[in-house]
């Protein structure tokens, strides 16, 4: 077991290693360069001594091993759009941001996406079912930015309740929330939907109900606590999925989160950005993915390694 | 297309004529008309984060305009009654020796945002700093006309020797390597600002980077920038002249998204709106609680030839292609009516001391046509005769043509189905259009692989020089690989003209080779700027070469 979980590690350092050389050079493949949104010719002068500044005036392999040691040191670098700020402080004041209405769009979301999915298994083909199949619908179909767009002019402009966007207040919060929650509502009603009308199938069912159970009791005790499990499994890519952030949502409502970080680097060829963040991204995946296994291990036998040989 | 140029400096060319004069401004601030809210604040958005608010490597436009309100220069181009005014900033008095190459400033009493005296040495330490190598200031160039900036730039020669020195803690005198014309208006640019030695050697390489790692000498002093999200600014009471300023608070939203600020500005979170969208315009125009401004700006809409290639190093075929648009048309077709069709180089607002320079070069490309038509040609007998010079023959569907797009959206469709459907009209070519990112086509661009490109350009500043001086030979900045001994004498000549009248003929001499005689790049269109402002706001500047910023504006009614 912990011969198992040493290796795993050993990929973990290994997997991080690939993608941040693939990333490195692929990003510098990237035609354009940080002064380019300037979007003018500079004087050769300028330009030298600004790439100097920051070390890209080397060869590409040297700028690569100069990253390298200095990773290994947990010195992301600094921005090259954005002087003096650095990338790690930048990751951490900005992926809490993210996370924290992320998470609350999430527990939310998943709340009534599970309560909606009960309510549709158990009026299966009755007109409730079709409510909760049509808001899932809508909720899958709408682009989060035309959702933003409608809920801002409802909300702000036409019912003046909360502000257009923002951050810092709970106002500016409600917002954002309510479009980043509908996804999760739409995907959970329908997920709980199906394992409730698969579960309510299952023999035990017929037992429980022929035992003399009440209907209430049966789903209670041995109808939800089995349609829980795969959803469960969903949500753990999902709660990774917080800390990236909505690129979206930050943008639409001017909310200083990673996941709108993430992209203008990318657009503003940012490099050190784009590689502090992408392995930021990386870690966190990594991780979780390790943990998942982990936890898989110890709650289900059946999906444990094989015994060493020895 | 798509990018934002910033307006980084500004000239006014009015001043040659004091030149030589010792000068004085009184401050007289615009007047107050109506009374004053008791609550004085603002609050509006940009697009986009501001880089840095290090004077020195601070580069784009959003930075830009926060530091024109919390900082101080030595001039600051004001206006009043939509005018342009040059008004005194740090320096209350100026003057220059005969030849224009050595610039004395007298510096007022302003202190910074902490209580420590403006000296002449924050304006030396903050010239030496953007100059250093090491610092890599993307602005840098803008000091190209001090003394000795190329040698201390490269790193060849040591700081000491620039051509900036305080003479006592208030008199600063910078020397010039020659005598230049616009240079009072170019002092008006940040680079030119002041920095703190003593603040930047304790924050070091997190000067500018966060609110509390700045310091202000101006109006306004940065009170919060949440990246991002929001900067905001409050009124400094240590500025010199804070009785002038009214607000005590301006608020930028940072909304990259044009539905945010839209609906921002209907429910009234903001106080500012800008659009380039004609059904956004009539939207607003509905309303009676805003004010609609709108300006033309100084930034034009322009295709340009690839010298170098094989089928374009001609004249007369970069002729064809130029005058076969007809700009009125392109205008209502491809920029939606928003823009205003010009023929010639120099946009319509830059002027040469109190001359229109467009007004007095008329406008050359529509008397380009209409010469053609009086021989009874056609564009197309141009590129024909081009054809012929090179020896491809008579047929110009037989030619490969392609035109670089830097934009892939629908309105890069538009335009490009536009440029099609028109050669192919007027010049029978079957033109190819290549759509890409900016990043792509600027990286083809600058290898000169292409052959005809597309893009818009901001002038920084008033003054013919700032736009024609990017065809000559060496900068080449619109990277046509274009070369003309006569047009780089003329524009040389031009920069260091004293005289307003021979400066302006030399002008139109160069921009008659670029256009006339050479056609390497064929101005379509000058930008518009549309603007809405609540009713209840005043004193704001509308011009723009303006660096008045919220300087002194009010609200009343709100």
């Amino acid at each position: 077991m912990l011969r198992y979980i040493a290796r795993r590690i050993g990929y973990m350092f290994i997997t991080l290693s690939i993608i941040v050389t693939v990333t490195f050079f692929l990003m510098r493949g990237i035609p354009g360069d940080p002064l380019a949104h300037m979007a003018r010719g500079l004087p050769e002068q300028t330009r030298a001594n600004y790439y100097a500044k920051y070390g890209l005036d080397q060869p590409l392999f040297n700028q690569y091993l100069v990253y390298i040691k200095n990773l290994l040191q947990g010195d992301l670098g600094e921005s090259v759009v954005y002087p003096g700020r650095q990338v790690s402080e930048t990751i951490v004041t900005t992926s809490p941001v993210s996370a924290q209405i992320g998470g609350i769009a999430l527990v939310i979301g998943v709340s009534i996406g599970i309560f909606l999915g009960i309510i549709a298994a158990l009026y299966k083909n009755k007109w409730p079912d079709y409510i909760v199949m049509f808001i899932a619908i809508l909720g899958v179909t709408i682009p989060v930015f035309v959702l933003a767009a409608l809920f801002q002019y409802f909300f702000a402009v036409r019912l003046g309740w909360f502000p257009t966007s923002g951050w810092g207040q709970p106002k500016h919060m409600v917002l954002p929330i309510m479009v980043l929650a509908l996804g999760p509502i739409a995907t959970y009603a329908r997920y709980f939907k199906s394992s409730m009308l698969d579960t309510l199938n299952q023999d035990y069912v017929l037992t429980a109900h022929s035992k003399g159970l009440s209907r209430f009791n049966v789903i209670r005790k041995h109808v939800l606590r089995n349609s829980a499990l795969p959803s469960i499994t969903l949500l753990a890519g999902r709660i990774v999925g917080i800390f990236t952030g909505s690129f979206l949502v930050e943008r639409m409502f001017s909310i200083p989160g990673i996941g709108f970080y993430y992209i203008s680097s990318i657009n503003n060829n940012d490099y050190s950005m784009i590689l502090g963040t992408t392995i930021f991204y990386a870690v966190l995946f990594v991780v979780a993915q390790l943990l998942v296994d982990l936890i898989y291990m110890l709650v289900d036998p059946r999906i444990r390694v094989a015994p060493d040989k020895n | 297309m798509k990018r934002h140029n910033r307006k980084t400096v500004l000239v006014l060319a009015t001043m040659f004529a004091l030149v030589l004069a010792s000068f004085t401004v009184s401050a007289s601030a615009p007047a107050i008309e109506f009374p004053l809210d008791a609550e004085q604040y603002i609050n509006t958005y940009m697009v986009a984060n501001p880089s840095s608010l290090d004077i020195s490597l601070r580069s784009d436009t959003y930075s830009n305009s926060v530091i024109i309100n919390t900082m101080e220069g030595l001039i600051r181009m004001e206006e009043r009654d939509g005018e342009y005014f040059q008004a005194r900033g740090d320096a209350y008095k100026w003057e220059s020796n005969e030849d224009g190459t050595v610039w004395t400033f007298y510096l007022g009493e302003n202190k910074w945002e902490d209580g420590v005296p403006v000296t002449a040495h924050d304006y030396v330490y903050s010239l030496r700093r953007s100059s250093l190598p090491e610092t890599g200031s993307p602005n840098s160039y803008f000091l190209a006309p001090i003394k000795n900036f190329n040698e201390v730039n490269s790193g060849s020669m040591a700081i000491e020797e620039l051509g900036v020195k305080a003479l006592d803690d208030k008199t600063l005198e910078i020397t010039l390597s020659e005598p230049l014309p616009s240079f009072l208006s170019m002092i008006d640019a940040t680079i030119y600002y002041p920095q703190r030695q003593d603040k930047i050697e304790e924050w070091g390489e997190r000067y500018g980077s966060e609110a509390q790692y700045t310091i202000s000498n101006g109006p306004f002093k940065v009170h919060r920038w949440v990246h991002n999200s929001v900067v905001e600014i409050v009124k400094n009471d240590q500025y010199w002249d804070a009785d002038n300023v009214n607000l005590d608070r301006v608020t930028w939203s940072i909304m990259p998204d044009e539905t945010t600020y839209y609906n921002a500005f209907e429910s009234g979170e903001i106080d500012f709106v800008g659009t380039g969208a004609q059904e956004w315009i009539d939207r607003f125009q509905r309303r009676d609680d805003v004010t609609f401004n709108s300006y033309t700006s100084a930034t034009i809409t322009y295709s340009f030839f690839n010298a170098e290639d094989e089928l374009f190093q001609n004249a007369n075929v970069r002729k064809a292609f130029m005058l076969a648009i007809d700009r009125e048309d392109i205008n209502e077709m491809a920029f939606g009516g928003l823009r205003v069709p010009t023929y010639g180089w120099v946009v319509p607002t830059i002027s040469v001391g109190n001359i229109n320079y467009r007004e007095a070069a008329g406008d050359i490309i529509q008397e380009m046509i209409d010469e053609l038509k009086a021989e009874g040609k056609t564009a197309k007998d141009l590129l024909l005769q081009g054809m012929e010079e090179l020896g491809l023959g008579n047929d110009p569907s037989k030619l490969k043509v392609t035109f670089n797009l830097a934009g892939t959206d629908q309105w890069f469709r538009n335009l490009g189905e536009y440029l099609q459907q028109v050669y192919g009209y007027e010049l029978g070519v079957n033109l190819e259009i290549n759509f890409s990112e900016w990043g792509i086509f600027y990286d083809n661009v600058q290898k000169g692989n292409y052959q005809i490109g597309f893009m818009a350009w901001g002038a920084y500043y008033n003054d013919p020089y700032d736009v024609l001086s990017l065809f000559v030979s060496d900068y080449d900045m619109i990277e046509t690989g274009w070369v003309n001994k006569e047009y780089d004498e003329l524009i040389f000549k031009a920069a260091v003209e004293m005289d307003e009248q021979k400066r302006l003929d030399y002008y139109i001499q160069a921009e008659n080779i670029l256009l006339r005689e050479e056609a390497v790049a064929s101005p379509l269109a000058t930008s518009r700027v549309n603007q809405f402002v609540r009713n209840y706001v005043h004193n704001y500047a509308t011009l723009g070469f303006s660096n008045m910023g919220f300087k002194y504006v009010y609200t009343s009614g709100r």
